[in-house]
């Protein structure tokens, strides 16, 4: 049971708070931090949901070759050369040749004569066994297997049934595209930011599903009059064949049935995952699969989805782990995590994994739940990555909660499943500086205690009962502060204790060249130093609370 | 924040550049394997650098970059094949920052910097795994597979899952190290 800590992006909704946590679809807004980007010109958080993302290349996933975006098109975004996915498992198919022949004299036969191996070749699933032989499929010679399979791919029915579908529309396409613009400014007006790779991908994603409940002839045809009386012009489509009459399988004739009806053994039928991208007519029959090429993977561009300034921007190379541009929120926001200290269990621990000696020890887990009715402490560690000292301040987003959580519930008395205490007043953490980077853990913190006379930010709890140490700044090295907080949960609480907290830190933008990298050129037009202060939400998961077990005395709920 | 991770002094070798190898883990052919420096090998794991490549000289079966993790119980073991009618072992290569989890089972051929391998991963004979790749537990990478950088595998056979985010290698390079400093002696009593 992890404790975890995410950050909230608003995905340009018009409402700066999040939704209450303990909402299933506050999920969506909330992210780790590494996931998300910072836009230095909008001052404010993005998210992989809200970025607009650009294709900056392709490649095969299993050769790495980079596909020229020119090419992509004409080879159907799959890989052109030799890289086959197993239509039976989904494993990369291997090219192997087959066996030398038997010349009776084992010496001899131990001798390969050529290095590549005898034809014909033919592919092979490492994982499944299956082979392409088996489908009838082999090759003369072990390079250049997509253009060999090309002429098989080409006479398909379903791919000639396409290319005549294209030629049909696209006369329709072409008037339409330079008609468009006029008739609906309105609908493409938020779509300002929307560019043809992301409109593609965005009917990609509206498409329907193949073979699913959508073709009707019979609805068809009625649209097709509909339309043919009204405005369109267009000729109605004749298909090369008609799907009901064709004698293969598939097509729910009479030969599906004779082949249902003869059935020993499940696995002769292919199963839906297997056939899901084939046409939607394609044979029922497992031993029809034919091997895939390989879809191509992208690498991708991520701009601001309102100043549209680019995030995220790879390296050419496909390869290449590295970026032109990345502006990852982790290097702006203090970086949060979150534990509950386990006071007596560490001796425990230590004992224990002593014991069963290990490397990939354990320990770390975090408790099993929080019981209702108790008190537990809490620690939050802040990680300030920018190169200058920064204030922080901590509030829990308790009005909304209670409003929004409170409200719906039919007993108003009922108080809140837990309470939430934490420091106040703003403390500060340190500036990060390279040199924490370095290798050795120990003795680099000569500066710990310099400021532990701000500790004062003790805890004035808000029950103002318990004045202890578990509330208020508890720790401070290098660019790390840990502080502590406590929640205090209900007798009768249940759920999880899942809250929203506000953060607000200031930092000084004085002197242009610290703020480079800091990110706010922008703003520092303005002469000497200035505070300034940027606020994020952050949702806080300690874990479910295990309710009290006996009976309660009161049965009204 | 994590808590530390103790183990018994007694256990661990820990060499001049910060390995610590378990005396419970079984290497073979020590001379063949090479260590970066702030490497763990945990108790039980095998490690066959005897597995050489036939031949005169000294040859190098397993190298490991820095701050990896051996977890317990895996078996690394150099891939091996027949060509041309010769059976050969082929030489393993391990980047920087790899963690690899308890009882997973390597035969790959290059695995790059800052990759993560789950627990009881099986990862087939010349599988070239490229940088800041995952694979998730409990995965089975079939032999002569590739995996890209920065891409999430997991299944059986693995398959291609998603992307991992853009920070990946600071995330994985700050968990190492931090694992690492966390990985710590207590004195036998």
């Amino acid at each position: 049971m992890p404790l975890t800590l995410q950050y909230h992006c608003s995905c340009l909704s018009s409402k700066p708070t999040p939704p209450p946590p303990h909402l299933p679809s506050s999920a969506y807004n909330f992210h780790p931090l590494h996931t998300l980007f910072f836009c230095e010109e909008c001052d404010a958080v993005r998210c992989n949901h809200c970025v607009m993302v650009e294709v900056s290349g392709y490649y095969c996933p299993n050769c790495l070759f980079e596909v020229p975006s020119a090419s992509v098109r004409a080879e159907k975004n799959r890989c052109a050369r030799n890289c086959f996915l197993c239509p039976n498992c989904r494993n990369t198919l291997s090219v192997v040749p087959s066996d030398p022949p038997d010349t009776g004299d084992i010496r001899l036969s131990a001798i390969p004569v050529s290095a590549v191996g005898e034809p014909p070749f033919f592919l092979y699933c490492n994982h499944c066994r299956w082979d392409s032989a088996e489908v009838g499929i082999t090759f003369e010679k072990p390079t250049g297997l997509a253009a060999q399979l090309q002429k098989f791919e080409d006479s398909a029915p379903e791919s000639l049934e396409f290319e005549r579908l294209k030629e049909h529309f696209e006369p329709f396409l072409r008037a339409s595209s330079s008609s468009s613009p006029a008739h609906h400014p309105t609908a493409s007006s938020h779509h300002v930011h929307t560019n043809p790779i992301t409109a593609a991908a965005s009917s990609a994603i509206s498409r329907d599903v193949s073979g699913v409940a959508k073709y009707n002839p019979l609805a068809r045809s009625r649209v097709g009059k509909d339309k043919s009386a009204n405005k369109d012009e267009m000729p109605e489509y004749r298909s090369r064949v008609e799907i009901g009459s064709t004698s293969g399988l598939g097509g729910g004739g009479d030969v599906d049935v004779e082949f249902v009806k003869h059935l020993e053994d499940v696995s002769e039928v292919a199963n839906l995952e297997q056939r899901w991208v084939n046409s939607w007519a394609s044979s029922p029959r497992a031993s029809d699969l034919k091997p895939l090429r390989i879809p191509l993977l992208s690498k991708k561009t991520k701009r601001c989805p309102t100043c549209r300034h680019i995030l995220i921007k790879p390296e050419q190379k496909a390869q290449s782990v590295r970026y032109k541009i990345k502006l990852v929120a982790a290097n702006y926001l203090p970086a949060i995590a979150v534990a509950v200290p386990q006071p007596s269990s560490t001796e425990v621990a230590k004992r224990s994994t002593v014991r069963s000696s290990g490397g990939g020890a354990e320990a770390d887990k975090g408790p099993e739940g929080m019981l209702a009715g108790k008190t537990y402490p809490f620690h939050l560690s802040f990680t300030n990555p920018l190169y200058d000292p920064i204030q922080v301040r901590l509030s829990v987003q308790r009005a909304q909660y209670q409003a929004s959580g409170e409200a719906p519930a039919p007993e108003k008395a009922r108080r809140p499943p837990f309470a939430v205490s934490l420091p106040i007043s703003a403390f500060p953490i340190a500036a990060f500086a390279e040199a924490w980077e370095y290798e050795d853990d120990e003795d680099m913190f000569g500066v710990e205690d310099d400021e532990m006379g701000d500790a004062d930010v003790r805890s004035r709890d808000r029950e103002g009962r318990s004045k202890t140490k578990t509330v208020g700044v508890l720790e401070k090295r290098a660019n790390v502060t840990i502080v502590g907080g406590e929640v205090v949960i209900g007798k009768e609480a249940k759920g999880d204790v899942k809250f929203n907290m506000l953060v607000s830190y200031t930092y000084r933008s004085d002197d242009p060249g610290i703020d480079e990298t800091e990110g706010t050129p922008s703003r520092t037009a303005s002469k000497g130093p200035v505070m300034k202060t940027f606020s994020f939400y952050t949702v806080v998961d300690l874990g479910p609370i295990i309710p009290k077990e006996e009976p309660r005395p009161d049965p009204d709920l | 924040m994590d808590p530390p991770i103790y183990y018994s002094k007694s256990e661990f070798i820990e060499t001049d550049t910060g390995n610590k190898v378990s005396r419970r883990a079984t290497i073979a052919g020590p001379q063949n394997i090479i260590l970066g420096g702030k490497t763990v090998i945990s108790s039980g794991a095998i490690i066959r650098g005897d597995l050489r490549r036939t031949g005169p000289g000294h040859a190098v079966v397993i190298s490991l970059g820095r701050y990896c993790l051996v977890g317990e119980g895996c078996i690394m073991r150099p891939p091996y094949k027949t060509y041309r009618g010769n059976f050969n072992y082929y030489p393993m290569k391990i980047g920087d920052h790899v963690h690899i989890g308890a009882n997973s089972v390597v035969e790959a051929a290059t695995i790059g910097n800052h990759v993560e391998i789950g627990k009881n991963c099986v990862i087939g004979k010349f599988t070239i795994i490229k940088d800041c790749a995952k694979i998730a537990d409990n995965t089975i990478i079939p032999p002569n597979t590739v995996i890209p950088a920065l891409s999430l595998f997991s299944g059986s056979p693995g398959r291609y899952v998603g992307d991992l985010p853009e920070s990946t290698m600071e995330v994985v390079e700050m968990g190492t190290k931090g694992w690492y400093k966390r990985f710590v002696a207590v004195e036998d009593r």
